[in-house]
């Protein structure tokens, strides 16, 4: 399809007075022989959208707006049929620089406008219309692990949605952690009284929900395929199947015995002797079944301490030491007692932190076991009209509405609480002796027990298993879910449910620990986002963060050297390879995020709208003065900028008129990790004096909409700064910044203080050749 | 560590409280802004935050014996300020209540006291007292004679039968409030010097009570009251019912002598200086001024109770108590004299009658109510004054 182009350059928002639009249009589309070029002074008005969609009707399929940021008004310069680029001139130019003064040499503003139109007029000319991908069966069954609250509450919201659902549960029948507690903590408002299990109700209705196929004494072998069909083999567990899923290569199984790095093949040998009685991930099981998004609702377990753990709260030595879980337990089969003797456990301490001059909690203690000793402490109370509980924390959280259940159980005369560091937990008599420090009724104090219960933390179950069994060749289980303590990570600054494996959406426990109302409440989310997913699947469009988007990485394979960077180094486990090392696409795995674009050597990995060709030429568009031009020729420095974070907080920066460097020259790119090397090369060999990727934060921390990203592409720059130093150029003219999307006050320091540095080091030698 | 404080709550001090206008106290969560707010908290000592807690722990021994709880005059200014309801300030109230019953002999009398349902036995006490010791000892007179053409309460009933009654009841008052006292003392000693919020730690009673002059100066002045921020107005209040109290109290004895005084010089009853006395009488005039005084107080204490916000502040058994006895003594006492001048011989041996009903119970019942205050607050202000409280306190800072 041919192209016909469009362009608009609006004079409004101060874009007129600041730039001669119409010298602007001149000097670059003309000379390039564009001709439909219209100027109105606000094309944002129903008059300026007239205009274009009038000339979108005649055939424009290519529409230019050179007004303001493409983050605003998105909706208003929509023009179906036609692509559209928008060139922002009001904040990235004319909001954040100066006026130019009469009579100048030089105009700044005018140089930066005729670059950015320069670089929207290239980018439409190399990009092509996407066409979106669709599987050709598509499977709208959604499969839920886990048949606890969070569980049944998903597949109940997802079926009564109208989507078929299928609930494996590894246990032999339904209900998980739910179905074993003495009273639940409370649902409604006014969050002030324990209510009896709900589970039971849920149960029925699950079992009577004619979209719902319930599986217990099932679990998960291997989820192979993508989203819209992953093919699922299951099994009952302790079984050992074909399907049962392979696992990647360990490190050290990766070199011969002389320590050197396995060729292919080799690995693809020792794969096939590790992974002995297992099909490859790329056989799929012709017995599986198939399903369109999975709910990962595992769940959690209680932490089981450590032979000797909290020895000196007694744990181990007295049986009249118990964890929270087995006191639920006991409080479940009737009125407390102490384990040793069988009489009333009339005087309970809660111990919330392990103590003895640390003030942490216990592992995996959070909110919840904060909750669930208030809990406790009542059933005390409920057993024995003079009973007395006791819970002694060093943090007692009870967010939100949770606040009112914690002023209510406080209420009850029987019940005592203190901050305190517990020293030890001592035999005297027949009964025990909590001896605590630093409390608030004094420095050293001791109370006398019949029952001492330890406040264990949830582990979520994805530390001991991966559950999901994903036949990814990145492995079966989450990436890097270590940083999390092995809750199954969601990026969840932004994107709760989501893991990082597309089409996979965790809820409840297993994502963070939570109460049985956060995690039905948690179920609904998951149910919509997988809901969402088939959605999006079935229109051949990414589910999120780039919702919507049409495209997907487009592999050119006879270049293909085999080098598998693309599948390792996807965030989202979206390629397998086969063999021999070529990579298979998985398209709706893809969040389009363009990271294989990055790491390919090869620079075979393209999307229609997005490819190394486009930004690359967009570079190489920039003009660059030289001594030739004028006398003080001024520096061009090239950012590569986020468009996530560090593109809003540019469009920030100029709302808020804050100045920078009119020497920069930004493009924004879908993730620091899509940055193909290559495009610094280009800037450098044309002559830009400096090159800068401004993104997200990485680390523990990160704030990556994709991930990895930014991580990934600050060790591709580490690698760049050594070929530069070979090319006699300074490695300090590259750089990668971090800026948050909230730090825009940062911005012309971060800007200003690398053109200044690159000042100083002089203008690129290259320039001019 | 051997010597850890062994942690026994009270559950049933923990409702005593309750039941004493403390229902809320439950309900702290620690957060200390009563002890911002508190113009009595010491800087290095979040009081009363740490009484707040013990007292939600059934900590009586830690609460009763506490120097500081008397130290508060209840100015509300925590329980206004309080984010939870807890109201400290009633807490504390409930705690100084609780303690004057602890501290009192005989405990059935005073638990008879602090509870509503005794009320009418309690009343209907001296009435029977009376009735039986008049009949007994014909001390009174059920068709009294005018004397020297007026009315006089002293032919209806003797001033012999009175003081017969009350000096007996005052003394018992004195013995009660002394052994009391002794307990109370000893207790408050203990505790601070355990607590170490004292600088001395030696027992002098002799500059204990040298202690007194500056003391009572405090008192009299209110000037803790006016440290207050929240009910400041209570100060004039109560300045009017204190020095109403202590006007009758002035008047009382000055008649008191003037009459065995005059008894004595004229060696005749007949011939002794009885009441009524004139309304000339400079002393006539202190009566007056205090009977009012104590009635209009009492009325705007009634006033603000009755119309307080129940989240500040919320009135007890105790406290309606007291407030019922100072305006039956207030009413009473000024209707009886306005009844005998108008010349309504019956209403006036009628509400004369209650009178001294009310005032047998203003001092038999004295050491077990709220009105014990006047004692156990003054001995605590003593004592903090004494023990050098403020100094310990600088010094620790």
């Amino acid at each position: 399809m041919s192209k016909k182009y469009g362009f608009y350059i609006c004079s409004g928002c101060g874009i007129g007075e600041a730039l001669d639009v119409k010298k602007l249009a001149e000097d670059i589309l003309e000379e390039e022989g564009h001709g439909n070029i219209k100027f109105h002074n606000a094309f944002c008005s129903p008059e300026g959208v007239a205009l274009i969609q009038k000339d979108v009707a005649d055939g424009v399929n290519a529409v230019c707006v050179a007004a303001c940021s493409r983050r605003v008004l998105t909706d208003v310069f929509n023009f179906p049929g036609a692509q559209v680029d928008r060139v922002n001139l009001r904040e990235q130019v004319v909001w954040s620089h100066p006026k130019a003064e009469e009579g100048a040499e030089i105009n700044p503003l005018q140089l930066m406008a005729q670059d950015y139109l320069r670089m929207s007029m290239v980018k439409l000319e190399k990009i092509k219309v996407p066409e979106p991908f669709k599987l050709e069966i598509l499977s709208r069954k959604i499969l839920v692990i886990g048949g606890g609250v969070t569980g049944m509450t998903a597949a109940l919201d997802a079926a009564d949605t109208g989507y078929e659902v299928t609930i494996v549960e590894k246990a032999d029948k339904l209900g998980g952690w739910a179905a074993s507690v003495r009273k639940q903590l409370p649902l409604v408002y006014p969050y002030r009284e324990t209510v009896s299990p709900i589970v039971d109700d849920k149960i029925r209705q699950v079992r009577s929900h004619p979209k719902i196929t319930v599986k217990t004494g099932t679990m998960v072998a291997r989820i192979a395929g993508q989203p819209g069909e992953f093919t699922v083999t299951l099994k009952k567990p302790g079984d050992k199947i074909e399907f049962d899923v392979p696992y990647p290569l360990p490190p050290e199984m990766k070199v011969d015995e002389n320590g050197k790095e396995l060729d292919n093949d080799g690995l693809a040998v020792k794969y096939k002797e590790y992974n002995e009685g297992r099909a490859d991930i790329l056989t799929l099981d012709p017995a599986g079944e198939m399903f369109g998004a999975v709910i990962l609702a595992a769940g959690w377990r209680p932490y089981q301490p450590a032979e000797g753990e909290f020895k000196h709260l007694g744990l181990g030595e007295s049986p009249d030491v118990v964890t929270n879980a087995e006191f639920e337990k006991m409080a479940a089969a009737g009125p407390v007692i102490r384990p040793s003797d069988g009489k009333p456990a009339k005087r309970v301490v809660f111990v919330q932190s392990p103590g003895a001059g640390d003030d942490s909690d216990f592992p995996y203690a959070s909110s919840v076991t904060s909750l669930v000793a208030l809990k406790q402490a009542k059933y005390v109370r409920e057993d024995y009209g003079d009973g007395k509980a006791y819970i002694i924390y060093q943090h007692m959280r009870t967010p939100g509405l949770t606040e009112n259940f914690y002023e209510a159980v406080q209420q009850d005369p029987g019940i005592f609480l203190t901050k305190g560091d517990v020293a030890a937990v001592k035999k005297e008599g027949d009964s025990l002796l909590v001896e605590a420090d630093n409390t608030l009724l004094g420095a050293a104090v001791k109370i006398k027990a019949d029952l001492v219960v330890l406040a264990m933390g949830m582990v979520p179950v994805t530390q001991d298993d991966p559950v999901v069994n994903l036949a990814y060749r990145q492995g079966p289980g989450f990436r890097d879910i270590g940083l999390f303590d092995n809750y199954v990570d969601s990026n969840f600054i932004c994107f709760p449910y989501e893991t990082q494996r597309t089409g996979v959406y965790a809820a409840g426990a297993i994502r963070r620990s939570m109460t049985m109302e956060e995690s039905m409440e948690d179920a609904t989310g998951a149910a919509l986002k997988a809901i969402q997913c088939l959605e999006s699947v079935n229109r051949g469009v990414a589910v999120h963060p780039r919702s919507g988007d049409m495209t997907f990485p487009d592999f050119f394979f006879q270049r293909c050297t085999q080098c598998k960077r693309c599948t390792e180094e996807c965030p989202f486990g979206a390629l397998d390879d086969d063999a021999k090392g070529t990579p298979k696409p998985n398209p709706t795995r893809c969040r389009r995020c363009g990271t294989c674009m990055g790491a390919c050597p090869e620079r075979i990995i393209n999307f229609a709208d997005y490819s190394v060709d486009s930004v690359g030429s967009m570079v190489k568009s920039i003009g660059v003065p030289t001594e030739d031009d004028y006398d003080d020729p001024p520096l061009r420095i090239l950012v590569l900028v986020c468009e996530n974070d560090a593109y809003p907080a540019i469009d920030m920066a100029g709302l808020n008129r804050l100045q920078y460097s009119a020497d920069v020259r930004f493009v924004p790119v879908r993730c620091l990790g899509s940055v193909n090397v290559i495009w610094i090369k280009d800037a450098l060999s044309i002559g830009i004096d400096g090159a800068m990727l401004l993104g997200c934060k990485h680390g523990d921390d990160y704030q990556c909409h994709f991930v990895k990203g930014s991580e990934l592409a600050s060790v591709r720059m580490q690698k760049i700064g050594e070929a530069l130093s070979s090319l006699a150029l300074e490695p300090e003219r590259v750089t990668q910044q971090e800026i948050a999307i909230d730090e825009y006050w940062k911005l012309p320091t971060v800007i200003n203080e690398f053109v200044e540095m690159v000042e100083a080091l002089g203008p690129n030698p290259f320039k001019g050749f | 560590m051997g010597d850890r404080k062994l942690l026994e709550p009270d559950v049933q001090f923990i409702q005593t409280l309750g039941e004493r206008g403390a229902d809320t106290l439950k309900k702290c969560y620690q957060c200390a802004t009563c002890s911002v707010v508190c113009p009595i908290s010491p800087d290095n000592k979040p009081f009363p935050r740490k009484e707040m807690i013990a007292a939600s722990w059934g900590l009586s021994d830690k609460l009763v014996t506490n120097v500081d709880v008397w130290l508060c005059h209840q100015c509300g200014d925590c329980s206004a300020k309080c984010p939870r309801g807890a109201r400290p300030g009633d807490v504390l109230g409930s705690v100084r209540s609780y303690a004057i019953q602890k501290y009192a002999r005989p405990q059935w009398l005073a638990r008879a006291v602090n509870d509503p349902k005794k009320l009418p036995i309690l009343f209907a006490f001296p009435a029977v007292l009376f009735v039986v010791l008049g009949l007994i000892t014909g001390l009174m007179d059920f068709t009294p004679e005018l004397r020297h053409g007026h009315i006089s309460h002293g032919m209806f009933f003797s001033s012999w039968l009175v003081d017969m009654i009350f000096v007996p009841s005052m003394t018992f008052a004195l013995v009660v409030f002394a052994m009391g006292l002794k307990n109370f003392i000893t207790d408050m000693h203990e505790a601070a010097v355990a607590e170490g919020k004292v600088a001395r730690t030696d027992l002098n009673w002799l500059d204990l009570i040298k202690a007194a002059p500056k003391v009572i100066l405090t008192i009299l002045r209110h000037d803790k009251f006016s440290e207050c921020g929240e009910n400041k107005e209570r100060a004039t209040t109560h300045m009017m019912v204190l020095f109403g109290f202590i006007g009758l109290f002035i008047v009382t004895g000055v008649f008191f002598v003037v009459l065995y005084g005059s008894m004595a010089w004229f060696g005749s009853y007949e011939l002794a200086w009885h009441s009524p006395y004139s309304q000339l009488n400079p002393v006539k005039w202190l009566a007056n001024v205090a009977g009012i005084a104590l009635l209009v107080g009492a009325l705007v204490m009634l006033k603000n109770r009755l119309f307080k916000d129940e989240k500040v502040a919320k009135s007890s058994y105790q406290d309606w108590a007291l407030i019922g006895l100072v305006l039956g003594l207030a009413v009473t006492g000024l209707g009886a004299e306005v009844s005998r001048l108008i010349g309504a011989a019956t209403v006036t041996y009628v509400v004369y009658f209650v009178h001294l009903m009310f005032v047998f119970c203003l001092f038999v019942y004295l050491p077990f109510s709220k009105l014990a205050h006047l004692v156990y607050r003054t001995v605590a202000m003593l004592y903090a004054e004494y023990a050098g409280r403020e100094e310990a306190l600088k010094k620790a800072a």
